[in-house]
């Protein structure tokens, strides 16, 4: 082979496994970003209980984290700590960061036609008097929430219309 | 005495990268950090760097059969220190040792090889290749051995083979007359090469990620056993060894440079643009690592000791600036990829949070696997976690174990995407170091190069 041959083979050879690693996906293949709390998701579609809770956390978690500039996800590993909790449950800004993404969430289950407006206004009510310690366990378990309407859990998908 | 003599320079040179595999078991052992058990292979390179030509001039003076022999039983003396180390700096003093004796016995060689061989081109073209297929074999046979035994194994086989290779270069020494005439001879010495040496150290920076960086991303990154890893960087030196065998084809050292300097860049680029996180997406990249080493390498010290006197010293001068190269790869991409993990473990921690939240799975489920996760995050005390058994059992409703099937799934590629990512930085640079190489090269006279 000559010397020219060689070093044009080994330059294509070079640029071919570059062009088509780049082709496959080789430069964005990293961790997928994170979405902008401030953006509404979608409500997903789907009923019962669990469904709306799950949406009903989703939806405040969004809402909280966007009150503090932050990503949803970032909010979750703070409050995933015995300080972090801590820290949420003792500083009045940050509870109420907390209590404006419950409402936030409560607004889209009723736009969303997954509360009724009666059942909705009830919650806004709970949410506005819940004490700063608690918001925390209410976005995390958003069925409890729902039970503290006072009435029957297990019955709420039935009223819900689930 | 060849073969004694081509192991000989392969122990020394394979010992640059014989301990990668085992770097990981090497930092857990002593429970230190990725950039202070880096100084096992650092100190390694650089003292082997700063005492190559030094070595030679003493081989010279005291007769290069006795040199060889002198530095190899440094060298097993060091390798037992190595494998007996029980602390981090007692390891790398030893290494420091070792690398001594490593150039000495190298050196030496070189001055003894072309009486085996037949000319002084021939056994630059012996030595040289000797010491790539050690540099190129070093991580499988490490890898091989940190899993089936131990990573002090690595050292306590050495010091053994080391011991027959001195025994069988020792009639020579003993027959050998040193002295003056040697010494006469030291006075002709000529200047290095110096575009030749510069494009070698350029080269060898790049190919320390090739050797390091590709490693650790298979065993930390990807999470494969150091049996796993070793397997998989062997495609490197078998492409290596079959373009060896037809390198010397092309007559033109400087195509044979410029080719295999074209190659190494074009497959640390490919590392650094991984499409997918699997072994054999590594394999092209490999291929072309391997024939771009065995091209470059070659032609390189071909051109750096030819019609130069004596072979020893300018043996002694690349084997200087291909160690000084590593160390320099090493100190710059070390901090790069180091940082790049840390900044891809949050973006991981922020992609698998978002996985689990939008995963379809029940609440309670969904807190109990957060709490399984967290408990394996801590387990591993901030390494790549296996995630596996945080979804051990599955849930018993369907529902909820078809999600955690697909949510196991996406943290994994998740977690496969971060570890990636963190080491294309530090391909990408290794790239560039190889592409440098060409500088010298296009400013080196056409005569010479």
């Amino acid at each position: 082979m000559s010397s020219r041959g060689l070093i044009v083979g080994s330059g294509a050879a070079a640029a071919l496994l570059v062009l088509v690693s780049l082709a496959l996906g080789g430069a964005s293949y990293e961790p997928a970003g994170v979405g902008d709390p401030c953006q509404s998701r979608q409500w997903q579609p789907g009923s019962g209980l669990d469904h709306v809770a799950q949406q009903l956390s989703l939806s405040a978690l969004d809402g909280a984290a966007c009150e503090l500039h932050v990503s949803r996800e970032t909010l979750v590993i703070s409050l995933a700590s015995p300080q972090g909790r801590q820290a949420f449950a003792s500083d009045p800004q940050l509870a109420d960061s907390l209590r404006a993404g419950l409402i936030k969430a409560i607004d889209d289950a009723e736009s969303s036609g997954d509360l009724p407006g009666l059942v909705a206004a009830g919650l806004r009510e709970v949410v506005a008097n819940l004490p700063a310690d608690q918001l925390i366990s209410t976005i995390r378990n958003a069925g409890g929430l729902l039970g503290q309407l006072g009435v029957d859990v297990p019955s709420l998908p039935n009223i819900l219309g689930g | 005495m060849r073969t004694a003599l081509g192991m000989a320079v392969g122990l020394v040179l394979a010992d640059s990268s014989v301990v990668v595999l085992a770097l990981p078991e090497i930092y857990r052992d002593y429970n230190v950090s990725v950039s202070a058990v880096i100084w096992v292979l650092v100190a390694f390179n650089l003292v082997l760097a700063a005492t190559a030509v030094p070595a030679a001039a003493i081989a010279r003076r005291v007769g290069p059969a006795r040199g060889a022999v002198a530095g190899l039983g440094v060298f097993t003396a060091a390798s037992l220190a190595c494998g007996l180390s029980g602390s981090l700096a007692v390891l790398v003093a030893a290494r420091c040792v070792q690398a001594a004796g490593g150039a000495l016995a190298a050196g030496a060689a070189l001055e003894l090889l072309p009486a085996e061989v037949g000319s002084e081109r021939r056994a630059a073209i012996v030595w040289a290749a000797a010491g790539a297929t050690g540099a190129a074999i070093g991580p499988a046979a490490g890898g091989l051995l940190t899993q089936l035994v131990s990573w002090q194994s690595i050292f306590l086989v050495q010091a053994p083979a080391a011991l027959v290779v001195a025994l069988a270069i020792l009639p020579k020494a003993r027959a050998e007359a040193g002295g003056a005439a040697i010494r006469a001879e030291l006075r002709r010495t000529g200047r290095p090469h110096g575009a030749a040496n510069l494009a070698l150290g350029l080269v060898s920076a790049g190919l320390a990620a090739a050797l390091f960086l590709l490693v650790l991303l298979l065993i930390e990154g990807w999470r494969n056993s150091p049996i796993e890893a070793a397997l998989a960087v062997s495609v490197l030196p078998i492409s290596a060894l079959v373009t060896g065998r037809f390198a010397g084809a092309v007559a033109d050292v400087r195509g044979r440079a410029i080719a295999g300097i074209l190659l190494l860049a074009g497959g640390l680029a490919g590392l650094g643009v991984l499409p997918h996180a699997s072994i054999p997406a590594t394999f092209p990249s490999q291929v072309l690592l391997g024939a771009g080493l065995a091209l470059v390498l070659s032609a390189l010290t071909e051109t750096a000791l030819e019609g130069r006197a004596p072979q020893a010293i300018h043996g002694g001068w690349t084997l200087a600036a291909r160690h000084a190269g590593v160390v320099l790869g090493l100190l710059v991409m070390t901090p790069v990829f180091t940082s790049d993990l840390t900044t891809q473990r949050a973006a991981a921690e922020q992609a698998g949070t978002a996985a689990l939240l939008d995963a379809q799975i029940s609440i309670p489920e969904k807190f109990s696997l957060a709490q399984r996760l967290a408990d394996r995050l801590t387990a591993e005390s901030g390494k790549v976690p296996v995630i596996a058994p945080a979804f051990d059992p599955l849930p018993s409703a369907p529902a909820d174990r078809a999600g955690e099937l697909a949510l196991e799934a996406d943290l994994q590629n998740q977690l496969d995407r971060a570890a990636t990512h963190a080491f294309s930085a530090s391909f990408l640079i290794a790239a560039l170091f190889a592409l440098a190489a060409l500088l010298p090269i296009a400013f080196a006279r056409r005569a010479t190069l």
